[in-house]
């Protein structure tokens, strides 16, 4: 990992009127590692994210984003956001929700229909390529999320608890979607409370109260804490900071 | 700024629109029923009015001939439906056979009436009816009117070049008793496409901007490259094509179902709704910021719109207003549009004739455009 991170964050804070969001968070990810950022609701994962997808100012502190301060074009052409939520126009079929989301960074609508193809078929919808989202069960409409999420070929991935709601099956099928971006070169970013999720990323953020209690591998957060769990780790963690 | 993501956007409110054929429906149906429902009650009744007419035409040369336009007149009426034509000498007493309710009105032809159109000047007729019942003075007004315009046809080729023609005749109404002009579907078409404009693209904008807040859609719009004035600009391209059908479907249905004369031009009509309709696109948007869901949307009806429709002439005359709202009613821009969109429709106004009031609908969506920027502004920061 001699390239520079995808991201670095230094002491960033954002605040909503008296809420400390985020409260000096330092975090940075490796180039083409998926790195799991860990922590209770409330915690400030989604508010990093905003933050890091351009959509949210930071109070205070800075941030770079593939060599760039958000928000700038160029982090948005690169970056895919999959929100925690579906964000879909249900009125439409899938196909012209990615198809969409395909224009919008700036394809043709022949490519984005060509893209829109491949993408239904690697989260395994091609046989409901033309029916309305409003009609796709949970899981469906979640893969739908991720190829609207994929359709630019983004480096950088941000996956905002991406597994809620789904079943243990899918859960583990959109895993193994995202460990073969991840082979391909994508960088990740995948908020969750799944501690089983976590084991999965290369490298993991432990947050609270909106900084960053511990980071590193699985392995090594285990280990440091003498814990058999990473939840166990985590409770540690918590603990540690408090006292501290 | 890239077109392609504008008209990605303007697309896909289109296409949104396509999969929701409820609402098509409904936009399309609603419209046509009220405007129906307007048209039979200022316009129909079964049984013909007695409606006295006074000719006084004294005719005049024409290269072939000796021609009297009112005595034409006075056939056209004959054969104009809903109305039954009774010959009279007295203006007099023709006014008080009105006033009486003996007969439903009276059309009064000036002596000059040949003279003047033959001479290429606009010239008018008077048309004598109480203002109280528009049910029975509607009938009279469209009756009158319809037989005008099969005149012009007869007649159209005997006027010289470049002048108003037997076109131009116009009609002078005169109400005898009640308040002054009541509502014809003549004047309350233009209030009605301007009302629906308004209305359904404030309900469509305003819900389908909430939707793409709640959905997160707008947050997935924010995240990409896109910039605010793309989405805005997308916005209105979108809802400007869905409106301009909704105005060409009403207009179509006033002027073949309803028989009333578009007298200016069509694209006169359009481009004024176009300059409201940008306005209004952004009301829907700024007030989606304020409201948390479909039926607070709904709730701000009666702040925006209600008033305008009351004071903007749909139901009372400008004119016949308290002053302090007449006043207040200049600041709607309904009430300008409406007026614009009447001169033009009726009066076959030209934009010259109009451009205050365009100016005025314009200075309103220039205003709206701003709020919409700072709103859109305010929400991604």
């Amino acid at each position: 990992m001699s390239e520079l991170p995808a991201v670095e964050a230094e002491g960033l804070v954002r605040t909503f009127g008296k809420v400390r969001a985020l409260d000096g968070l330092d975090l940075s990810i490796q180039s083409g590692e998926i790195l799991g950022l860990v922590g209770p609701n409330g915690s400030g994962k989604t508010t990093f994210i905003r933050v890091v997808a351009g959509l949210l100012k930071p109070t205070a502190g800075s941030v770079t984003v593939l060599g760039e301060v958000p928000p700038s074009r160029r982090i948005a052409a690169d970056v895919g956001y999959m929100t925690q939520a579906s964000a879909l126009y249900d009125d439409l079929p899938l196909a012209d929700n990615i198809v969409f989301f395909g224009r919008l960074f700036g394809m043709t609508k022949a490519d984005a229909r060509k893209r829109a193809a491949e993408l239904a078929e690697l989260v395994a919808l091609t046989e409901k390529f033309q029916t309305r989202v409003r009609d796709l069960s949970g899981g469906m409409r979640q893969r739908t999320n991720l190829a609207c999420a994929l359709v630019h070929r983004p480096r950088l991935l941000l996956l905002d608890e991406p597994t809620v709601g789904v079943d243990p099956v899918l859960r583990r099928a959109l895993w193994d979607h995202f460990a073969e971006l991840n082979a391909g070169g994508t960088t990740m970013l995948v908020t969750t409370h799944v501690m089983e999720e976590a084991e999965r990323c290369r490298r993991v953020a432990m947050i609270a109260s909106g900084r960053a209690i511990a980071v590193g591998t699985p392995d090594e957060l285990r280990g440091r804490t003498n814990a058999a769990t990473l939840e166990d780790a985590y409770l540690s963690f918590s603990d540690l900071d408090g006292v501290a | 700024m890239i077109v392609g993501r504008i008209l990605a956007i303007a697309g896909r409110i289109l296409n949104q629109f396509r999969h929701d054929r409820r609402t098509v429906a409904l936009i399309a149906i609603v419209p046509l029923v009220v405007t129906a429902l307007i048209g039979y009650l200022v316009s129909e009744d079964k049984e013909p009015l007695e409606v006295v007419i006074v000719n006084r035409d004294t005719g005049a040369q024409a290269p072939i001939g000796i021609v009297n336009v009112g005595a034409e007149l006075e056939r056209a009426l004959e054969d104009s439906e809903g109305i039954e034509p009774v010959a009279s000498k007295d203006v007099q007493e023709a006014e008080d056979d009105v006033r009486a309710q003996d007969v439903a009105g009276a059309v009064i032809v000036p002596a000059d009436l040949t003279a003047s159109l033959l001479g290429g000047e606009r010239a008018s007729i008077e048309v004598v009816v109480r203002g109280v019942d528009s049910g029975v003075d509607g009938p009279v007004l469209l009756g009158t009117q319809r037989a005008l315009a099969s005149l012009a046809d007869r007649l159209s080729g005997l006027a010289p070049q470049g002048t108003p023609g037997f076109g131009g005749i116009e009609i002078e109404r005169v109400a005898t008793s009640g308040i002054g002009a009541l509502p014809s579907i003549d004047h309350s078409a233009p209030v009605l496409i301007v009302a629906f404009a308004f209305l359904f693209t404030y309900l469509l904008t305003g819900i389908s901007f909430l939707r793409e807040r709640q959905s997160g859609t707008l947050e997935r719009l924010m995240a990409s490259p896109v910039v605010r004035l793309e989405v805005l600009l997308g916005y209105l391209l979108g809802f400007l094509g869905f409106a301009m059908i909704q105005a060409l479907l009403i207009l179509g249905y006033i002027v073949l179902v309803l028989d009333v004369r578009v007298a200016g031009s069509i694209w006169l009509v359009l481009l004024i709704l176009a300059i409201m309709v940008i306005g209004v696109v952004n009301v829907g948007i700024a007030l989606s910021f304020l409201a948390r869901n479909e039926l607070q949307v709904m709730q701000f009806i009666p702040l925006v719109f209600v008033p305008q429709v009351l004071l903007g002439g749909l139901v009372w005359p400008v004119e016949t207003l308290h002053p302090a709202l007449r006043w207040i009613s200049q600041a709607f821009p309904i009430t300008h549009a409406a007026a614009a969109l009447r001169e033009v429709m009726v009066g076959g106004a030209g934009f010259a004739d109009v451009a205050g009031r365009v100016l005025a609908v314009l200075a309103f969506a220039l205003a709206m455009v701003l709020v919409g920027v700072v709103a859109l502004r305010r929400q991604a920061a």
